[in-house]
């Protein structure tokens, strides 16, 4: 009864078996790099507080980025669909 | 006329399908309130506007096979050419990982998570990836680690590295694991230095071990989540560390048999030109709608037709070869050419499920031309194929033939010779248009100048 309830309150269980192997290990892996983003990110201020300079921005390139200098890569596709209507 | 896709049976969010040659997706009430949220969250406005999830227009309800379950029907854009994962070149696999983590990177600002990581997901489409599942987003929960995680290390961090760190033939693993490469195989196939890589170790190494260490235990969705939570901070670091592993992982420019064709052929740079002077008449005198050219190589007459803007799919052997001309498409921003790796003496088969989830390479066909430039000894001599079977084969591919015989007088003919028996006495530019005269009309014969070879225009009868 309480699993029942349990899978109610909670998120549906997904498709495809995740693997509790790979669950786990993301789990762990996942809490090492969170909390190297915060030593890093303390780490540049100070560095940055002592050398007076900008925290620079080291994000990568990304592809879902949109690209507003080259309009032409998102307007050239087939004119005739119609974007879908939002409700 | 409906017909479900037999390859669209997993996710009950919903199922392709075609009606009137069309391509729809029903998507199932399951999924509404995923879809209403991938829709008004901005997420699919993000995405599609940078090209790199499949547009979609909503259509007649009325459409849909199962309207029982139907919340909606969609056409998505339509895409040429469909290819998978074990066609790909190595850079082609990575630019679809790195496309399919930044896509569920973004995902995570609009409240919603990629639920699968599938690199069949995945199409080249005008010369780019682009995300073609329009459901496989799901809500965001904070505190859950990323359900798709071990699919993504499968399908494309596991060929990749082993591509990249064994051996780059790996790739063809994944026509045998339809469901991406086993993480302990991957583990095992790879070199000991592999280990001392962060994301290698992790994601695949220690990845494989707590695989191992809790496959034969029961434990639930719950109890995995009473283990911890996954803050958001650090799924987007956990993201980012997948993506600087891919990234990091690089294959040199591979010196193989083909790449150097063009600068060690039997061709003068004149020859060279009066031969894509013909091969560019022929094409024009028949405006296919589509071309496959066959052992394409890096894409040098392929292109003859990809800028007519015919859709074109390139097909060579040798995977450096496809990653020169993949490397090009990107580079040049084309968008009428689509690399791929085949073996034509092994072309891809039906696979998966009932053998129907993946087509053969014959299946996804006809094209409206193929062309045979400079491989017909390759087949016919190489690999001992009667000339004869040669012909059936290019008319079950295409009502027009583009074709090249090469006469043994030639070198490269004359090197496949050297340490065997001709067995051959009917590889003649005679008996080749004796085995091709069942199956094909010649409409054009043209010597190539300053070469030994000719060239034919044909049509099938």
């Amino acid at each position: 009864m309480i699993t029942i309830i349990a899978s109610i309150v909670s998120k549906p269980l997904p498709y495809l078996d995740p693997g509790s192997g790979s669950m786990l290990i993301q789990l762990a892996v996942g809490a090492v790099l969170g909390a190297g983003v915060l030593i890093r990110v303390f780490w540049k201020n100070i560095k940055a507080f002592f050398s007076g300079k900008k925290v620079e921005d080291d994000s990568i390139e990304d592809p879902t980025a949109i690209d507003y200098d080259d309009p032409t890569a998102i307007m050239e596709d087939d004119p005739t669909v119609v974007p879908p209507t939002k409700e | 006329m409906t017909d479900r896709l037999s390859g669209s049976f997993r996710d009950p969010s919903g199922f392709m399908f075609t009606s009137d040659g069309i391509f729809y997706r029903q998507v199932n009430h399951h999924y509404q309130k995923e879809y209403d949220l991938l829709m008004n969250s901005g997420l699919y406005e993000q995405l599609t506007r940078s090209g790199t999830l499949i547009s979609h227009t909503e259509v007649n309800l009325g459409l849909a096979p199962q309207p029982d379950l139907a919340y909606k029907v969609i056409r998505p854009e339509p895409v040429g050419f469909i290819s998978y994962p074990y066609e790909w070149c190595f850079n082609q696999l990575k630019d679809a990982a790195i496309l399919t983590l930044a896509i569920g990177r973004r995902a995570l600002e609009f409240g919603m998570s990629l639920k699968d990581a599938s690199a069949y997901n995945i199409q080249f489409h005008r010369g780019r990836p682009v995300f073609i599942d329009t459901l496989s987003f799901e809500e965001y929960v904070e505190g859950q680690p990323w359900v798709a995680y071990k699919q993504f290390c499968q399908h494309f961090l596991a060929p990749l590295a082993l591509m990249a760190k064994t051996d780059i033939r790996l790739l063809q693993l994944l026509k045998v694991y339809i469901d991406g490469i086993p993480l302990d195989l991957a583990s095992e196939l790879l070199p000991a230095s592999t280990k001392m890589n962060f994301g290698l170790s992790t994601h695949i190494h220690l990845h494989a071990r707590s695989q191992k260490k809790y496959a034969d235990k029961e434990i639930s969705h719950q109890e995995v989540e009473s283990k911890g939570k996954l803050t958001k901070a650090s799924t987007l670091a956990f993201f980012d560390s997948l993506i600087s592993t891919v990234r990091a992982l690089e294959v040199p420019t591979i010196e193989t048999e083909w790449a150097d064709y063009y600068q060690d052929n039997n061709y003068t740079e004149n020859s060279f030109e009066a031969k894509r002077k013909l091969v560019g008449q022929f094409v024009k005198q028949v405006f296919p709608e589509t071309v496959w050219d066959l052992g394409a190589n890096t894409g040098e007459f392929s292109r003859v037709a990809s800028e007519l803007e015919i859709p074109t799919v390139a097909f060579d052997i040798d995977p450096g070869a496809v990653q020169q001309n993949y490397d090009q498409v990107r580079k040049n921003k084309e968008k009428f050419m689509l690399p791929l790796v085949m073996d034509l003496t092994n072309p891809s088969p039906n696979l998966g499920w009932r053998n129907a989830e993946r087509d053969s390479m014959t299946a996804r066909g006809p094209a409206d031309l193929v062309m045979a430039l400079a491989l017909i000894h390759h087949l016919a001599i190489s690999n001992n194929v009667p000339l004869r079977s040669l012909a059936e084969f290019f008319a079950e591919l295409s009502e027009h033939l583009i074709i090249e015989f090469v006469p043994k007088e030639d070198s490269q003919v004359r090197r496949l010779l050297t340490s065997r028996l001709d067995i051959f006495p009917d590889y003649t530019l005679e008996g080749f248009k004796q085995a091709f005269e069942p199956t094909f009309s010649v409409l054009e014969e043209k010597p190539v100048q300053g070469s030994t070879r000719t060239l034919f225009l044909m049509k099938r009868k």
